[in-house]
């Protein structure tokens, strides 16, 4: 058995930690890093009209088969965006291409961490329920441990003095936590590489823009779908923050939501005047974001994939609310073009600093 | 009090069952004409480029008459099927309408969600007939009414074979037009209700068909168990709530072999971009069924849809008369 899935920000770390965990290593394919090649692959095959996130995950799926793979876990759900449909239209592709394989549907949306659990221990052959857990365990651990210096990363970017330092430290960070083995090697590897980041020469006196992330879970997770949208705000001296990180959605939706927290009840309460009712996806997330965010950052990048159903919704619904923060929408899709993505960026950010010090101005007066 | 209901749409599903409900209550209904380049212009200056054309004409129709209601009757249908949802635009109809078109006047926003069961949606139907009456006995019977005639409105396409504005004219009385003499083949349309009879979107594809003799066949032709067995066939377990008209239809007419299926859809659609795929996998499987899928958006001409039919149609006679030579 050579299982495999797509990829989506640096969760194959994760799922190599549990593989590794569980002794599994043997039996896990992690395809090629997302490429042109990939993409082409997805677009290729898939309807023309799908969106984004189906084309990577299916050229991901593809170059998995290409490798070997027999069995392909694919994340599906219960909800209204596509999503949920996913991976009938993708078996049937992989099929029609003439690949051998069997597809396993994770339902996160229904099953939760159980469903995950079950399925973990399915792929290890019956492991022990407790090697499972602390299996699961780790693989969150060094998930966590990744998106906060990830979160620090995003600070770093902005003001240091030698751009491009911070990337470089996230990658190496990254290659620590991937090859730790215990918690105390992914620990200190986590100290190492926030001190070393603490430690970044940086421009002390800059006080750069906050731009809040918000949109569809796989655009904003996945650097190579939103062409690493963040590394070139970051070179542009804009902070980047954003809501939507794998530890911080694990967490909730495992553990938290059954003792009825939920991160989300703000974010939709936000909403309420402008959107009543989910409307699948992130849609409903993305314009109580607005609402929230509206006094903290000083723009929002909104990030979508092209045709995204829920996102049109909350895009023509942002247009019009009451709270007045400048948002820049991007759709994502595989005609997007570095150039022009560049150009607006660069705009924008022109934008928010000219807000910035017109706002400042008039304090200054009026004091 | 009048109520208006734009003539996009859940309109062709469900325009007599609102009707009688509405008018049951002592309320004046009123529909928007028919979508012309005007409609289409004005909702879509309103809303984001990539918003789907079906939504576009919708706000165009409420547009049009926000002057002459006092309501406008925009329902959110979340789920009409266990398990299986409508598509984000749909849910978000009522807040997005009211958001790019501020002045329209208050909105009947109703929720309908089967999976949250029938207590909700008797709630729900109470909800909105309070805005008229605070008599739930009246409530109740109107409802009832209304129920019976979308019962009727469908038994009536289903066993006569008529479209939803042939059907909708007939329920109101006005004479219907006269089947076709000759017939040269059996058309299939496939796809949802607001594209394939808006003359505006669809470019008049029916009445092309018929005007070149041939039978039109279309989805509210069947019954419901028809379109469900067929749609389980293909896919299993429908995932949206609307898809029996693309993929139980286009499932149902190609097993029959009707000599040709066109499926249309717009530019944009979430769940038909896979639906018609998987639709236009089975006809390449069975190879029997001459298909063709339109995929049409605001910028689609009169001239390349008629090319296209052409073609198609050229295509069918072909097959045919080989059939013919092979038997003889």
């Amino acid at each position: 058995m050579r299982v495999s899935m797509s990829h989506m920000g640096n969760i194959y770390v994760t799922i190599k930690a549990w593989a590794h965990k569980l002794g599994r290593s043997d039996n896990l394919i992690i395809p090629p890093a997302n490429s042109q090649r990939t993409l082409s692959l997805g677009v290729k095959y898939s309807p023309e009209g799908l969106c984004l996130p189906f084309k990577l995950t299916l050229g991901n799926l593809i170059e998995a088969c290409e490798l070997g793979a027999d069995t392909l876990v694919t994340v599906g759900g219960d909800g209204i965006c596509r999503l949920g449909y996913y991976v009938k239209t993708q078996e049937q592709i992989l099929h029609d291409l003439g690949y051998n394989f069997e597809i396993i549907q994770l339902s996160l949306s229904q099953q939760r961490v159980f469903g995950l659990l079950k399925l973990m221990r399915r792929l290890s052959n019956n492991a022990s329920w407790f090697k499972v857990i602390s299996a699961l365990r780790f693989g969150i651990a060094k998930q966590i441990a990744m998106d906060k210096i990830e979160r620090l990363v995003q600070k770093v970017r902005a003001v240091e003095l030698v751009k491009g330092t911070a990337n470089r430290l996230y990658a190496k960070a990254i290659e620590a936590i991937d090859n730790a083995d215990d918690y105390n090697t992914l620990k200190k590897a986590q100290r190492d590489h926030i001190d070393q980041l603490n430690h970044v020469a940086k421009d002390t006196q800059a006080k750069p823009p906050i731009v809040g992330i918000i949109g569809e879970f796989y655009v904003v997770l996945e650097p190579f779908a939103n062409l690493n949208i963040e590394s070139e705000l970051g070179k542009l001296g804009v902070e980047v923050r954003r809501r939507t990180f794998i530890s911080t959605w694990a967490k909730f939706s495992f553990f938290f939501n059954y003792l009825g927290l939920d991160e989300t009840t703000r974010i939709h309460k936000a909403a309420l005047p402008y959107l009543k009712r989910d409307v699948g996806g992130d849609g409903w997330e993305s314009v109580g974001e607005k609402v929230l965010h509206a006094k903290e950052y000083d723009g929002l990048i909104h990030l979508a994939p092209f045709t995204c159903m829920p996102e049109v919704v909350a895009q023509n619904i942002m247009l019009s609310t009451k709270e007045n923060i400048p948002v820049l929408t991007i759709l994502c899709d595989e005609q997007m073009n570095r150039t022009g993505i560049l150009t607006r960026l660069e705009a924008f950010a022109d934008l928010l600093k000219s807000r910035r010090q017109a706002r400042n101005n008039t304090q200054h007066k009026g004091s | 009090m009048i109520i208006g209901i734009p003539r996009a749409l859940l309109y062709y599903q469900y325009y007599p069952m609102w009707k009688t409900f509405f008018e049951e209550l002592g309320a004046e209904v009123v529909v928007s004409s028919p979508t012309t380049q005007a409609t289409l212009s004005s909702g879509a200056s309103r809303v984001v480029a990539d918003t789907c054309l079906p939504v576009k004409i919708f706000l165009g129709h409420v547009i049009s008459i926000v002057e002459r209601c006092d309501y406008i009757f925009i329902p959110a249908i979340r789920s009409v099927k266990r398990k299986a949802y409508n598509c984000s635009k749909f849910l978000g109809l009522p807040d997005m309408t009211k958001a790019v078109i501020p002045e329209s006047p208050p909105i009947l926003d109703i929720e309908i969600d089967i999976n949250k069961g029938k207590r909700h949606l008797y709630q729900a139907i109470y909800k909105l007939g309070r805005h008229f009456i605070g008599n739930p006995v009246k409530v109740r019977q109107a409802s009832l009414a209304a129920w019976q005639a979308h019962l009727k409105y469908q038994q009536l396409m289903s066993s006569q074979g008529l479209t939803p504005p042939q059907a909708i004219a007939k329920l109101s009385g006005e004479v219907e037009l006269e089947a076709p003499t000759s017939i040269q083949a059996t058309i299939a349309l496939i796809g949802h209700p607001y594209i394939l009879y808006d003359e505006h979107i669809s470019h008049r594809l029916i009445h092309r068909l018929e005007e070149a003799h041939n039978k039109v066949l279309t989805p509210e032709m069947l019954t419901t168990e028809e379109l469900e067995s067929a749609t389980t066939r293909l896919v299993g377990n429908a995932h949206w709530t609307y898809e029996d008209e693309v993929v139980g239809a286009g499932g149902h007419y190609l097993e029959t072999r009707v000599d040709g299926v066109i499926g249309l859809m717009t530019f944009g659609c979430g769940p038909d971009s896979q639906m018609m795929d998987m639709v236009h996998r089975w006809a390449t499987k069975l190879g029997a069924t001459t298909f063709m899928s339109l995929t049409l958006d605001e910028h689609t001409t009169e001239g390349g849809i008629v090319t296209r039919l052409e073609a198609f149609l050229d295509m069918i006679n072909r097959r045919k008369r080989r059939q013919i030579e092979v038997c003889a």
